[in-house]
């Protein structure tokens, strides 16, 4: 390629790449190392330019598999499932301790209450009808799916 | 004791069976429904259900008595003291006819 290299007034001028790249200050390089390069060669500004293009996207993307797997370390996670375990034992005796809820008491007559006369036949004929009716409205209801549930991301 | 509790049981009319039941078991039992454990189990469970109804929340249960009714018979079931009654009775009820 050969070497360009001038003495006098070019060195005082600032480095510039060939194509100008407004982001080019705001991106830490780890690739090519621009300023030691001082030969302005399309192909390094190429590289470069490419580099920055990939540059971009990999600091505003946002790998949501890499956060999901910053798990725990070993100990610490056996550490954690014991206290839980620990926790839900106590909270579990107390609660089995707790008395059971004791029965109302619905009627100071038992005996009157239950010699009285019988539920008649229109009654029982109504609830019946009541109750049909009541399970055709339920065996109506149904999911009215509009869209999709599941979609896939449009990345334009 | 047992006595008092079935005495009026006994004197039900059209009855053909009667449960006496504590929440530790059954008390008394006598007619179709003698040593009947099984259907004893299963009113203890439809009562205590029941009893859970509430209507906005009010501390009183919302029935006095609760009837299961088959075509031929009925169970009729109320809590007093902390007991559980039960007796079947032959139930007789059949369409009004018209005439």
């Amino acid at each position: 390629m050969g070497c360009c290299f001038s003495a006098g007034s070019n060195q005082d001028d600032p480095k510039k790449l060939l194509i100008p790249d407004p982001n080019l200050n705001k991106i830490p390089t780890n690739g090519s190392d621009r300023n030691a390069d001082s030969l302005p060669s399309n192909r390094t500004d190429e590289q470069a330019l490419l580099t920055t293009i990939l540059q971009r996207p990999a600091l505003n993307i946002i790998d949501v598999s890499a956060v999901i797997s910053q798990g725990l370390e070993q100990h610490e996670y056996m550490d954690r499932a014991r206290q839980y375990s620990t926790k839900l034992d106590v909270l579990s005796r107390t609660l089995s301790q707790k008395k059971p809820v004791p029965l109302p008491s619905l009627s100071s007559q038992p005996h009157q209450v239950l010699a009285a006369d019988l539920v008649s036949y229109a009654d029982v004929q109504q609830v019946s009808k009541i109750a049909a009716y009541a399970y055709s409205a339920i065996s109506q209801i149904k999911v009215d799916a509009k869209e999709e549930l599941v979609v896939q991301f449009a990345i334009p | 004791m047992t006595t008092a509790l079935t005495q009026g049981l006994e004197r039900i009319p059209d009855q053909i069976g009667y449960l006496v039941i504590s929440e530790e078991g059954v008390l008394a039992s006598a007619g179709e429904l003698e040593n009947d454990e099984h259907t004893a189990g299963v009113i203890m469970q439809m009562v205590r259900t029941a009893c859970r109804f509430r209507l906005h929340g009010a501390a009183e249960p919302l029935f006095k008595r609760m009837s299961v009714m088959f075509e031929d018979y009925v169970y009729a079931v109320t809590i007093s003291g902390q007991k559980v009654f039960v007796v079947k009775r032959q139930n007789n009820q059949r369409e009004p006819v018209i005439v």
